[in-house]
């Protein structure tokens, strides 16, 4: 090593070796920049070549030897391939992509894959200074670009085309991936094993996803879609910790189902005020239908069922168990209220329930529960629409009735009485027990507190029928009756809309008990109106 | 031999540096001739005025440039090559090498942390070189050329003389094959049957060696003939004479004399 001393320049000479000895082969393994690669941090690292592309000669064919081959099958069909020019290309072990491990099973994985014509025009040397100062230069067999592997599952380029279309239909995206657990493990059980295992679980942490996708898809007939798009569009940042919220939710009422937190997801997921106008509805009892449906919950397997019932589902088990707890019902609500949508949601829901929980919980057995379901997604749906349609298009009327599915608990159905006027709902629901109508009246305190926020959210919400003010109690009493008489004519049909046993708390028996006993007392004067007989007092 | 195992992880927790130099092709080439320690030349970096300099000397014995072709070239390759210093940028770049004797080991050397490339200064010598190369690249792959007889040794017979005489001689050797006893021939065709399932009539004339009829009217008794659905007509030996299961055994096989 000579040393020049320069005027303004100094210098050193190094000697450049490049030995001869060749048994190390050099190769550069080239990250990406973005990837943040440390090399100095990997404790431990394996490299192997990956012959997965190694096509046995033979495999794809049949069995050499004894059962099964022809003589001379591997001459023979080696001279087909030649006759059509079929080339196969040899398979070399030094051109295939390495994988390299690090740290083990947990850590990263990546794939070095060869850069081609490297060495075609200019040929790359690695300078190492050795330790007396000369420099060695080694030349580089080859160049090998190492990505990282994904450890998460991804989809297929089809099953990602699908979903591209489908991505203002859904709300709740951590469902795609689930389904595709899903249908593998319909697929391959034994192979799924593990993946089983994993839906499993999560789907007791996320529940359906499937039965958000069947309601949206609704929703867009609705030409809501400019709701989805901020739904979908809000969903994304807001999925992830209301899921958890979800998820600790559920566990708080003892989920009977594992599928939960989807709905309630999805519900906090479409925010933005985007279901104001949603809260409406139909609030009927939809515990009856919900414990039906639980059962049926518990059997279903399929997909599409239980996917579509998801929804029902939970929001039945929510309302079941916020008869149970009032205080947790409470606690929910005002979760949801902070939330906003949830409740809106779910009374949206409620409302799709509503008209026929009556219905519904006259159903009884498995048997109906096909019929149910069938019945309950597509009213669901229907409930959906008609909720957020009425608010916008107030076309209200029309869908209560097509409305099945969930039945909220009596907070939700007081909450809902106390937003909109009347509704027109079958006043013959099957459950009121009279826990019910304390449970109402109790917790009507509650829910004036919070109907504030959803009455106020809700947009003119078209009066259905005769306009009445939205009264918190609606209790039948005599001075009710007279009420109703002395303003106009009535007929009993009419009185008993106006008591919804919902509101009153009474069966239908009752009801008609009680208020045959009221108008014995007073007495009113009867006029035929359109051949039909009509009450009416004079004050 | 496949290779697999614990990369050596020594060169990246010492945080090796290296530098990864892009040479030209004819360097080298010339390189490759170095002799004795392999000694090539000589690597002066300097700074000058705050920039480094890396500048690279080839040594003298090994500017001789070797052409293709008769003549010898009188080119030489230049000596001075100034190095153009570049950064890695943000992305990482390893070195590892594989031993590939005996035992494979994959070490990872080091990190890149200079990327550079040799240029050689620009010199009469290069010039000559650069137009020496060219003209090589510049030669056609492929060449016509003006014969000046007309090709007369490639005529092509009527009948293959060579292939004539192989098949008279076939033809006198096997003649009309000879039948051999049932049972050899039965023999034959067990132990045929042993490697292979199925067999078209053709392959077992050609081991039994025995004449179609003959040949046919024994197998009309073991084996059966099958259109198999693939396209190919063949012969499998009968149920009862079938033993697939690992080996087979000639006392399984029972015959009927």
């Amino acid at each position: 090593m000579a040393s020049l001393g320069g005027s303004s320049s100094s210098s050193t000479e190094y000697i450049v070796r490049v030995p001869k000895n060749t048994s190390k082969k050099y190769s550069i393994m080239a990250f990406n920049s973005g990837d943040k690669v440390n090399c100095s941090s990997w404790t431990q690292a394996r490299m192997e070549r990956d012959m997965s592309n190694r096509r046995m000669y033979g495999v794809e064919e049949t069995e050499e030897g004894a059962a099964g081959s022809e003589f001379g099958k591997k001459q023979r069909e080696e001279a087909r391939r030649k006759k059509f020019g079929i080339v196969t290309r040899e398979f070399k072990v030094e051109d295939q992509p390495w994988i390299l491990k690090v740290n083990g099973k947990a850590g990263k994985r990546f794939k070095g894959t060869k850069k081609g014509g490297i060495t075609e025009n200019a040929s790359y040397y690695i300078f190492t200074q050795c330790p007396d100062g000369a420099f060695e230069a080694f030349p580089v067999n080859g160049w090998y670009n190492f990505v990282p592997q994904a450890k998460h599952r991804t989809l297929t380029a089809e099953e990602a085309e699908e979903e591209w279309g489908r991505r203002n239909k859904v709300v709740n995206h951590f469902s795609i991936m689930l389904q595709r657990r899903l249908r593998e493990q319909e697929r391959g059980p034994d192979d799924d094993d593990e993946e089983g295992e994993k839906g499993g679980k999560k789907k007791k942490k996320k529940g359906g996803r499937g039965g958000d996708l069947r309601i949206h898809d609704l929703e867009d007939d609705l030409e809501l879609s400019s709701d989805e798009s901020d739904s979908s569009g809000g969903e994304d940042g807001d999925s992830k910790p209301k899921k958890k919220e979800g998820d600790v939710k559920g566990k708080v009422k003892k989920k009977k189902k594992k599928k939960r937190g989807s709905d309630s997801e999805a519900n906090e997921d479409s925010d933005d005020g985007d279901f104001e106008g949603l809260e409406v509805d139909y609030m009927s009892d939809e515990s009856s239908s919900e414990e039906e449906v639980g059962e049926e919950k518990a059997k279903s397997n399929k997909e599409a069922v239980p996917k579509g019932i998801d929804e029902a589902s939970e929001s039945e088990e929510e309302s079941e168990e916020e008869k149970q707890n009032e205080e947790e019902g409470k606690e929910e609500e005002e979760e949801e209220e902070g939330k906003k949508t949830p409740v809106q949601t779910k009374k949206k829901r409620d409302s799709s329930g509503e008209s026929d929980t009556s219905e519904d919980s006259d159903i009884d057995g498995e048997a109906a529960s096909a019929l149910f379901m069938k019945k309950r997604t597509p009213p669901k749906r229907g409930g959906g629409r008609g909720s957020g349609g009425s608010s916008r298009t107030g076309s209200r009327p029309g869908t209560p009735s097509i409305d099945s599915a969930s039945t909220s608990n009596t907070l939700r159905a007081a909450a809902s009485k106390l937003e909109q006027g009347k509704r027109q709902v079958v006043g013959g629901s099957s459950e009121s027990p009279a826990a019910k109508r304390l449970k109402m009246e109790s917790s009507s305190t509650a829910v004036t507190t919070q109907s504030p926020a959803p009455s106020g959210k809700s947009t003119p919400q078209p009066p259905s029928g005769k306009s009445t003010p939205s009264s918190s109690d609606v209790q039948l009493t005599e001075e009710a009756v007279r009420r109703y008489l002395i303003r106009k004519p009535m007929t009993t049909k009419d009185l008993l809309k106006k008591f919804q046993t919902k509101r009153t708390g009474l069966s239908s028996e009752q009801t008609v008990n009680v208020l045959a006993q009221i108008l014995k007392r007073l007495n009113p004067e009867r006029k035929n109106v359109n051949d039909k007989m009509h009450f009416y007092l004079t004050e | 031999m496949s290779e697999k195992g614990e990369v050596d992880l020594t060169g990246a927790k010492q945080n090796t540096g290296v530098w990864l130099v892009k040479v030209p092709k004819y360097l080298s080439q010339q390189w490759a001739k170095a002799s004795g320690r392999g000694e090539v030349g000589k690597l002066r970096i300097g700074k000058n005025q705050g920039k480094a300099e890396v500048e690279f000397t080839l040594n003298e014995d090994l500017t001789m440039i070797d052409s293709l072709g008769d003549k010898p070239s009188g080119v030489q390759a230049p000596r001075d090559h100034p190095f153009t210093m570049q950064t890695v940028g943000g992305q990482t770049l390893a070195v590892f090498t594989e031993t590939q004797s005996g035992k494979e080991q994959i070490s990872l050397e080091g990190l890149v942390v200079q990327r550079a490339e040799c240029r050689p200064a620009v010199s009469e010598n290069y010039m000559k070189l650069k137009r020496l190369q060219i003209e090589e690249l510049s030669k056609p792959v492929r060449l016509s050329q003006q014969l000046e007889k007309a090709v007369t040794t490639n005529y092509k017979p009527v009948a293959n003389h060579s292939y004539n005489l192989e098949y008279d001689r076939k033809k006198k050797e096997e003649g009309k094959r000879a039948r051999v006893d049932k049972q050899q021939v039965l023999d034959m065709l067990f132990s045929a049957f042993e490697k292979h399932q199925y067999y078209n009539i053709k392959d077992l004339v050609d081991i039994t060696k025995q004449p179609v009829s003959y040949l046919k009217e024994i197998l009309r008794d073991i084996g059966i003939y099958n259109v198999k659905g693939t396209h190919k007509n063949t012969w499998e030996l009968k149920p009862e004479y079938r033993h697939y299961q690992g080996g087979e055994e000639e006392e399984e096989k029972e015959t009927n004399d």
